[in-house]
């Protein structure tokens, strides 16, 4: 019986017509493609993107050296060397990431007890020399002074559910 | 170098630390501390300095230190110059729900400074303290040696009279 | 079952066979169940304040703290039942009601007993809403910093400071919520063993000044090490941050320094990183420095040592090496010397009297091991201030004397030794001899034995009231020692004092004992680094001269391993003089001085102490074998040994192929063998005593801080007072006899020197006697460390 109808179906061409019955149906549907970069998908305040350390609304800088989000990172990205400054509060004198080596998990920003590191909605970004890829505490602080009202509205969005 | 008990205070001052000594053992002369302190206190108008302080502590043989921890647990050592007449009103339980906060807010109006100060005079000071064991008699304060109880606004300007 | 001395307790269930009157946690520390605790300490006593430690006894009202609960026969304990945990839970939500919760920004956090103890027993939110309590900080010096926000008054540093330390400094000030550590009235610390109250403090109150902020713990490598700054080698371990030391913290060793570690010894690292350090060999060309390379170098050292053998003799080369040296150093540097016939080579720098040095025994020692200090019943100290020399030894006097021994010291000046002090003779160098002949006349010694020197002394000696004391309390102690320590080594009169100090040890049948400077002096003297022995003490062909000698007679080349010779020699003046006058010399040093540049020709960058490898033996005869642990960046210092090797390869001399320390350790072993540490001697050549004169006699310590030159370097040692010790101590009777009693500077005339130094009047200094300190930057500006001096106001 089942040979019967395989032997009807390879001579009406059944398989070509379910395929282009589907094809149809698609061309006509509504279309879900972005076009990307003119369009966007939207983005949630989650999103781990490129990393920023931000600052306090007076200038000073958030981050206090606990050097928990590199003791927590498992991809050892993250390297800090830490001083009293002159005022006696603790800081970093140097604060890098290696962003060949992050894998975006977002622990640094989860281990993070001041909200200092954080990883940003920004993606797109490149590099175009070896060793580009190492963010600097400076580079870090501007990231995150460029972006600071987008990582102020993301963090108070995402607050109700920490 | 500290100077010594007996440059800083009166020969009769350290006689009397000396019989308080003599109550103790010979090798536990630091037990007099609490007494050597009260008295050189008395000499020095009712409160204590450094030197005061340092000076005990050498002739009872102590660490500095240990007379400090003293002189600042209890109470009854003052670090600051008070008046002639320490007025010490009891704030504790008894004495608080009979009224003593207005007790001291009299006194405060009375003399115009606050506790822990003292008086443009020099003659007094308020101070505020834990329980003196004289509930009986709520509100009460100490002034000398003295317990004055059952205060109210008007027996203390008896009493404040009587002083002078 | 159980006789008087134990008794059965059970515990979680588990049955135990315990002795009796022993505390609760001690048993359940040794049967590894766990109980929390803060204010208790094994070593100190027990205070039972913190309440972390309650626990549940059947049978008892409440709960007890198993701290100062002592074991009782049947007694049922749980650590683990609800009301156990309940007590410990409400005890730890009391704690963290005024502590900060700032651990992100503490030096502690990581290693925090408060913050272990709060995973394990705290709440997930604290049900106060009110606010916390906020302490101002102090400022109790350079070593340590305060956070007194943070304290839980447990009153464990305060407890260590009357206890261990000997010196109350730290105390609980006022009262409740108002109750503050720290010093009331606002100065640094001066106890030699203050570091140890970061250890101890189990939250971050006390931290480390030098390292704060720099590292977490757990980012820190380990290696264990030796202490090297004093004769008795604590253990140490060494914590690295990226190959930089970035703090030292003592190991538990019941044996040596227990679980404490000197001031000296834990932040002495940071001299490692001064700006000081030699990075590269230089070399003097036409009086200009110039960086070289190894080779060049090396191949200079050798052709100038070649020189002068082959123009002058081998005896125109003087060997000086530092006795922290390692025990592989110095016996290279013994095989190398020895194999081109130079038998000018010492490590005895602060010496003056070698008089006797034939009849010294084989390897100095303490004479009994540091435990045994502990047991001790009397002890006569001879120019010492073991306290500040050797804090690790200050500690086991200590507790020797709380439980009942008698301390005597005779010393230049009365010292305070943290604890206190049956009879102490302060008397300068010169009636130090007649004090100890008169202590041997005393206890009726046969004088027959003492050698004419001393037997003349003895029979002028008058006997005080306080020689008769000293020798009733040797005599009586039943286990008693005579310590001669590092300033009787260094008195010109140090075979007088040798000769009594052993004839008294002898008369009451005491134990005898040396204490030696540097960490291994013992190594040294066993290796033959001393001009007129060979390894292990045995006899060599000729003697060569001695330190001393070497630089009163200049030699035309000098060697100098790992020294400042303007700082570690017994007299500056002399041997920079010396220095100055040869035609070469070559430093094997970490660092360099302006004064280095002026005289060396070759500097050798050697890696110091913490970079190298090597053996220490201490005071005991404990041979101690430690490795590297740091490396400074840019450097290209080499371990020293590896430097007399090539040294030894240029000469063709044999047995120089090491490829590491240890093999050249197993050599040691195999030449030398067993080594017995026997103090045993009979001494009879001496220096004779010079004759009473009516001047001042000049008697010197080597500052705590200033003992090496590594400690030298170390910032925040030298920021202590006692590192910026630098005056001269006399009496008020030689002050009022000088017309001194208002100066406040005096001029200090020593030799050909004259400098101005500040004057203290201090009467705990002997009569006729200048006591300084030594080895400072004021002192190498003037003579020899004992020495007659004239002063006269400024």
């Amino acid at each position: 019986m089942a040979s019967i109808a395989h032997w009807i179906k390879s001579f009406t061409l059944w398989e070509l017509l379910k395929g282009m019955r589907l094809t149809g149906r698609y061309l006509f549907s509504r279309k879900i493609t972005v076009q990307y970069p003119e369009e966007k998908t939207p983005m949630s305040p989650r999103f781990r993107g490129l990393h920023a350390l931000r600052r306090y609304k007076n200038g000073e800088e958030r981050c206090i050296a606990c050097k928990l989000c590199e003791a927590v990172c498992p991809a050892l990205a993250i390297t800090i060397d830490s001083e009293q400054r002159e005022d006696g509060t603790r800081r970093t004198t140097r604060y890098d990431i290696d962003l060949f080596k992050c894998i975006f998990c977002g622990f640094c920003e989860e281990a993070c007890p001041v909200d200092s590191i954080v990883e940003t909605r920004h993606f797109e970004y490149h590099f175009e020399n070896q060793g580009d890829q190492i963010m600097t505490k400076s580079d870090l602080l501007k990231i995150g002074d460029r972006f600071e009202d987008q990582i102020a509205a993301d963090r108070k969005a995402d607050a109700p559910y920490r | 170098m500290s100077k010594s008990l007996s440059q800083l205070v009166s020969s009769k001052a350290v006689a009397e630390v000396e019989l308080w000594i003599s109550k103790y053992p010979a090798e536990q002369k630091q037990s007099a501390v609490m007494a050597a302190l009260r008295i050189v206190q008395d000499e020095n108008g009712g409160y204590l300095n450094r030197e005061l302080m340092d000076g005990v502590a050498g002739f009872l043989d102590m660490p500095f230190i240990a007379v400090y921890e003293v002189a600042s647990f209890y109470s009854m050592y003052e670090h600051n110059p008070v008046g002639k007449y320490k007025i010490c009103v009891c704030n504790s339980i008894s004495c608080m729900i009979n009224g003593s906060e207005k007790i001291i807010d009299y006194l405060e109006k009375k003399f115009g400074i606050g506790v822990g100060e003292v008086t443009k005079d020099g003659r007094f000071s308020i101070k505020e303290v834990e329980c003196l064991g004289a509930c009986v008699g709520a509100p009460m304060m100490m002034i000398g040696k003295e317990y004055y109880e059952d205060l109210t606004p008007e027996k203390i300007d008896i009493i404040i009279d009587g002083l002078k | 079952m159980s006789d008087a001395s134990t008794v059965t307790i059970e515990i979680d269930g588990k049955t135990l066979e315990v002795k009796a009157g022993v505390m609760l946690i001690d048993i359940a520390d040794d049967a590894n169940i766990d109980i929390p605790r803060f204010c208790y300490h094994r070593h100190l006593t027990i205070a039972a304040n913190c309440r972390m430690c309650l626990v549940d006894v059947e049978n008892a009202p409440k709960p007890l703290p198993a701290c100062a609960t002592p074991v009782m026969d049947g007694m049922k304990v749980h650590t683990k039942s609800a009301r156990a945990i309940a007590a410990q839970k409400a005890t730890m939500e009391f704690l963290l009601i005024n502590h900060p919760l700032d651990c992100p920004i503490c030096d502690q956090g990581g290693e925090c007993e408060l913050q272990d103890v709060a995973m394990a027993y705290g709440g997930d939110v604290s049900r106060y809403t009110e606010g916390k309590r906020v302490v101002k900080d102090k400022d109790i010096g350079p070593l340590i910093s305060t956070d007194l926000t943070r304290c839980i008054h447990c009153t464990r540093c305060i407890r260590f400071g009357e206890e261990i330390a000997g010196l109350r400094e730290l105390g609980a000030t006022g009262r409740g919520e108002n109750m503050q550590i720290g010093t009331y009235i606002e100065h640094a610390v001066s106890s030699e063993l203050s570091g140890n109250v970061i250890d101890l403090c189990p939250v971050g109150a006390l931290t480390a000044k030098p390292s704060r902020y720099s590292a977490r713990a757990w980012e820190l490598n380990q290696y264990p090490s030796i202490a090297a700054h004093d004769c008795i080698g604590s253990h140490l371990s060494v914590h690295t941050f990226r190959s930089d030391t970035n703090r030292i913290v003592p190991i538990e060793n019941s044996e040596i320094n227990e679980c404490w570690l000197s001031d000296r010894d834990r932040f002495s690292y940071k001299g490692l990183t001064s700006r000081d350090r030699l990075l590269k060999p230089m070399i003097k060309m036409d009086g200009q420095w110039r960086e070289t390379d190894w080779q060049t170098a090396l191949e200079k050292t050798f052709a100038a040592m070649q020189d002068t053998i082959r123009n002058y003799g081998a005896d125109q080369i003087g060997v000086l090496a530092s006795p922290n040296s390692t025990l592989e150093e110095l016996y290279l540097l013994k095989k190398l010397t020895s194999n081109i016939d130079c038998f000018n080579f010492d490590h005895r720098l602060r010496q003056l009297d070698f008089s006797h040095q034939d009849q010294a025994p084989m390897i100095p020692t303490l004479g009994s091991s540091i435990t045994d200090l502990e047991s001790l019943d009397s002890v006569l100290l001879i120019g010492s201030n073991i306290s500040k020399e050797q804090p690790m030894l200050g500690i086991r006097l200590r507790k020797a004397q709380k439980k009942g021994a008698k301390i005597c010291q005779i010393n230049h000046r009365v010292y305070d030794l943290r604890m206190p002090c049956e009879v102490g003779i302060a008397a300068h160098y010169r009636n130090l001899v007649l004090e100890l002949a008169a202590v041997a006349k005393a206890l009726n010694i046969d004088s027959s034995l003492l050698p004419h020197a001393a037997n003349t002394l003895f029979v002028q000696a008058q006997i005080l009231e306080k020689h008769s004391q000293i020798a009733e309390i040797l005599k009586n102690g039943e286990k008693s020692h005579v310590i001669l320590g590092n300033q009787a080594i260094s008195s010109p009169y140090y075979s007088l004092v040798e000769i009594f100090a052993r004839a008294i040890a002898t008369s009451c049948n005491c134990l005898f004992g040396y204490l030696t400077d540097g960490a291994n002096a013992t190594g040294a003297w066993l290796t033959g680094a001393i001009p007129h022995r060979d390894y292990n003490g045995a006899s060599q062909k000729t003697a060569g001269l001695n330190a001393q000698s070497m630089l009163e007679q200049p030699r035309n080349l000098y060697l100098l391993h790992n020294i400042e010779i303007d700082y570690d020699c017994a007299d500056p003046v002399t041997a920079l003089s010396a220095v100055a006058s040869s035609d070469f010399v070559v430093c094997m040093t970490p660092y360099v001085s302006s004064d280095m540049q002026n005289y060396a020709d070759i500097l050798l960058p050697i890696s110091p102490y913490l970079e190298t490898s090597g053996t220490f033996i201490n005071i005991e005869g404990r041979v101690q074998t430690f490795a590297g642990a740091s490396k400074l960046k840019n450097s290209e210092a080499r371990p020293a040994w590896k430097i007399i090797r090539v040294l030894g390869n240029y000469f063709d001399i044999d047995g120089f192929e090491f490829n590491s320390s240890k093999e050249i350790l197993e050599e040691i072993e195999r030449t030398i063998g067993e080594f017995k540490g026997d103090n045993t001697a009979t001494i009879t050549e001496a220096t004779a005593l010079a004759d009473k004169e009516d001047v001042i006699y000049r008697c010197s310590e080597v500052n705590m801080y200033h003992s090496d030159s590594i400690v030298r370097r170390s910032e925040p040692l030298q920021n202590t007072p006692e590192a910026k010790e630098d005056r001269i101590h006399i009496n008020a009777d030689l002050a009022k006899k000088l017309n001194l009693e208002r100066a406040t500077q005096v001029l200090v005339k020593h030799g050909n020197k004259t400098i101005a130094m500040h004057l203290a009047i201090d009467d705990t200094v002997a009569n006729d006697c200048a006591w300084t300190s030594f080895a400072t930057a004021t002192s190498k500006k003037l003579g020899p460390m004992y020495g007659v001096i004239e002063l006269e106001a400024d």
